[in-house]
């Protein structure tokens, strides 16, 4: 045992301690919650009823009604009845088909406000539902920091103060699982979620989720990252929770008919093994695979999102990535996941920071990390990619907004809006590394410039508005947040689905509402309105199952069947849709069939607009995005495009370009391009049962049957 | 002319289905082909003639975030 860990364990001051018999899971479930309290350390078991498995299924939905049940309409995300929540979902935590152990976390964001979720991997939430619980609510604040232990072998949960630094998210992990396992081998039975110290001093703050990876002996990291949940989490004095769960096999989960899970997970895995090579690569690259094709189809985002492509991608374009993958081997973050999209750079010597010179672990990049740490920052360069990409996952700060704040910071500096002095001394110019990779440390650490830039997009527009002169209009142009989160990392600008992909959605843009590029700009799959708005209701709600389930999103269309190819709705993946299908019947025991699986999405996701309704958010004003992510906001991006957008003026608005100076011409290209998201708006609000303003209609959530009195009560506020 | 994705181009003799794919950038390695709804496979893009007026369908089957 190593000295640190001997010193921890040496200090353990256990406050509270709950002894309980675990339950024995039935068909995906528990059937019983765990809820703690930091405040006044009460830990208490509540029971999962059968309108909650009805109703919100489980992950997310348990999730959002756990915390409608804990907030009020003026909590604020630093209030101590905000909730963290935990819930992985009755399919989570088989092992026989690719991507299925996820959690989903729930909470408000200290960046919007309102409603957060994320979905992670990991192997906490198996093994927390196999420890005998359908959820975790963590509630209160605690004085001094605390460590959560569940013991799922003994039924043993304790809240306690440990002697440790919760500063660096990957060896907080190694340590825990040391302190929590009995011996080496068993490290692998040990997760812990924990965050860092960036999630103290910024407002996006991630929850780093640990497997243990036996071949390295290290604990590995997967982040929930959106929206800032590890700054609640570090709020709320919690530094970090463990879970020990040594019984996993193949028969945990306890479904209802195995041999239809198993038959299912074969044929997918055959897939796998026949296909991956010539199709995506997940094995080889993972998500990283997307860095060639965007740039090569105008997509990636470079400079602030002006731009879709560069000369210099090549220096991250995804062989260059996958030459830097040290592992050669399959590399999964769930057992049995045959599409192992986990990539690491081992042995990895950090430049610069606290681990300078020190060999390392690095979980990635993929292709977010490289696009938006990256691309977006104008830096084509893999070592300050991988670094900054380490950095950011052990200071518990989310990749992707970090990103975009970098590169929003880079677009006011060049126009002067900030300068040196303001942002002491650092030269945030498009393709600095060096000040960038400085910009982390100070934000991972509290430090200078690095306190303001951690506060997000959008008060940094505020904050750059009011006390250095900035000019609000254009700020809100480029300043690519939506509802306070920033931006994945996606140019969206030819593509007006997915301009609604991103701004139409719940929470932010983020992408795993509706990916929609490809089938709308390249394919031309969703030429009019009404199919836009089509796509983006399927989508939507059938990617809301997965965070109903603790299902990855991968294993559905970043492998392709041979069906598809003759298949009426490719961009579905039928095939697939089916194997979701009879998996949820095979581990529930229910009947559900594929229409019914988007009536099961399309209760929690009503819910959860109503639940923004109700925090003060939710209707078509919250809608609204930066025209950046809308079209070409300055007449440089204008002129680097000039060819497609002179074209489009006179093919599609209707109106000859020529004579027309490029100022005139950006002016009639945003007035029809608003217009046309305006339009997308009315026409998606209708698809799903919104009025004009957002606001789900009475009769809609009747028909889904979740018109409770406290629901109808919110709506009518707003009809 | 033919029709790619809903987009009007050249057609010429001879025009193969490798030709279509590179006068549209297509560059994507997974795309189903569809020329007048039936499917040509990979292995006969080069050698599949596209007739004039053809509609020709390219799915690029990119997953995406």
């Amino acid at each position: 045992m190593s000295g640190v860990v001997e010193k921890m364990r040496a200090s353990r001051k256990v406050l509270a301690e709950y002894n309980y018999e675990p339950a024995q899971i039935e068909r995906g479930y528990a059937g019983k919650t765990l809820y703690i309290n930091l405040s006044n350390k009460n830990i208490i078991s509540k029971d999962v009823t059968q309108q909650m498995k009805d109703i919100f299924i489980g992950g997310k939905g348990f999730g959002l009604w756990y915390l409608w049940n804990a907030v009020k309409p003026d909590t604020k995300w630093n209030d101590p009845e905000n909730e963290i929540i935990i819930s992985p979902g009755p399919i989570s935590g088989i092992t026989q088909y690719p991507g299925s152990g996820k959690s989903l976390v729930v909470t408000l964001s200290p960046l919007t406000d309102s409603i957060m979720d994320s979905n992670v991997g990991g192997f906490f939430g198996p093994y927390f539902k196999f420890s005998g619980w359908d959820a975790l609510e963590i509630q209160g604040k605690a004085d001094k920091d605390v460590v959560v232990f569940i013991d799922g072998d003994n039924g043993r949960v304790t809240i306690e103060e440990v002697d440790l630094d919760p500063s660096a998210s990957h060896l907080l992990s190694d340590q825990l699982t040391e302190l929590m396992a009995e011996s080496e081998q068993g490290r692998k039975n040990v997760s812990v979620v924990s965050s860092g110290s960036g999630a103290e001093h910024t407002r996006i703050g991630v929850l780093n989720f640990s497997f243990y990876d036996l071949r390295r002996k290290a604990a590995r990291l997967k982040q929930a990252g959106r929206g800032g949940i590890g700054t609640v989490f570090r709020d709320k004095k919690l530094a970090a929770l463990v879970v020990k769960f040594s019984g996993l096999s193949g028969k945990s989960n306890n479904p209802a008919d195995p041999a239809k899970i198993a038959r299912t997970g074969v044929k997918i895995t055959r897939e796998i093994n026949k296909f991956d090579d010539t199709q995506f690569r997940m094995r080889q690259i993972g998500t990283a695979n997307l860095m060639t094709p965007m740039n090569d189809y105008d997509l990636l985002p470079v400079h602030n999102f002006k731009y879709g492509s560069h000369k210099d991608a090549v220096g991250i374009s995804s062989e260059v990535l996958r030459s830097r993958f040290t592992q050669k081997m399959p590399d999964g973050c769930w057992v049995g996941c045959a599409l192992s999209c986990c990539k690491a750079v081992d042995d990895f010597v950090p430049k610069t920071g606290p681990f300078k010179g020190e060999k390392v672990i690095v979980d990635g990049p993929e292709y977010e990390n490289a696009a938006g740490l990256g691309a977006n920052c104008g830096i084509f360069d893999a070592d300050y990619v991988i670094e900054a990409n380490f950095y950011c996952d052990t200071y518990g700060i989310d990749t992707i907004s970090t990103g975009t704040i970098i590169a929003f910071i880079m677009e006011c500096y060049e126009k002067g809006i900030v300068n040196k002095k303001i942002t002491g001394g650092l030269e945030l110019n498009f393709g600095n590394a060096e000040a960038a990779m400085e910009l982390i440390h100070q934000m991972g650490q509290g430090r200078g410039f690095g306190n303001i830039a951690g506060q997000g997009v959008r008060r940094l527009k505020k904050i750059f508005a009011e006390e250095y002169g900035g000019d609000p209009a254009f700020m809100q142009d480029i300043g690519m947040e939506n509802k306070g989160l920033e931006y994945s990392q996606y140019q969206a600008k030819e593509s007006l689905a997915q301009q609604g992909g991103y701004a139409l959605t719940n929470k932010g843009p983020q992408h795993d509402e509706a990916w929609l590029i490809f089938m709308d700009m390249v394919n031309n799959q969703l030429p009019t309105f009404e199919k836009k708005a089509e796509a983006l209701h399927y989508f939507p709600m059938f990617r809301t199952w997965f965070g109903l389930q603790g299902l990855c999103k991968l294993p559905w269309n970043d492998i392709i069947p041979e069906s598809n190819a003759t298949s009426e709705s490719p961009e579905k993946i039928p095939e697939h849709v089916q194997n979701y299908v009879d998996i949820f019947n095979a581990v529930t025991g229910k009947s559900i069939d594929q229409d019914e699986m988007i009536r099961q999405s399309e209760r929690v996701y009503n819910f959860q607009r109503v639940f923004n309704l109700r925090m003060g958010f939710g209707t078509r004003k919250h809608d609204a995005a930066p025209y950046r992510g809308l079209g070409p906001v300055t007449e440089e991006e204008y002129e680097s495009r000039q060819e497609r957008y002179d074209k489009q003026l006179k093919e599609d608005v209707g109106i000859n370009p020529e004579g027309m100076s490029t100022a005139e011409k950006v002016a009639a290209m945003r007035s029809y391009r608003q217009g046309r998201y305006e339009t997308l708006i009315d026409v998606v609000y209708k698809r799903r049962g919104w009025n004009e303003n957002g606001v789900p209609k009475l009769e809609h959530l009747k028909e889904l049957g979740i018109d409770f009195p406290e629901v109808v009560e919110v709506v009518k506020k707003h009809l | 002319m033919i029709t790619v994705n809903g987009k009007q181009i050249e057609w010429e003799e001879n025009l193969t289905v490798d030709r279509v794919l590179k006068t549209m950038n297509y560059s994507f390695p997974k795309i189903v082909v569809r020329v007048n709804g039936k499917v040509v496979e990979q292995k006969m893009w080069s050698a599949y003639k596209v007739p004039n007026d053809a509609e020709v369908q390219a799915h690029h089957l990119i997953a995406g975030g």
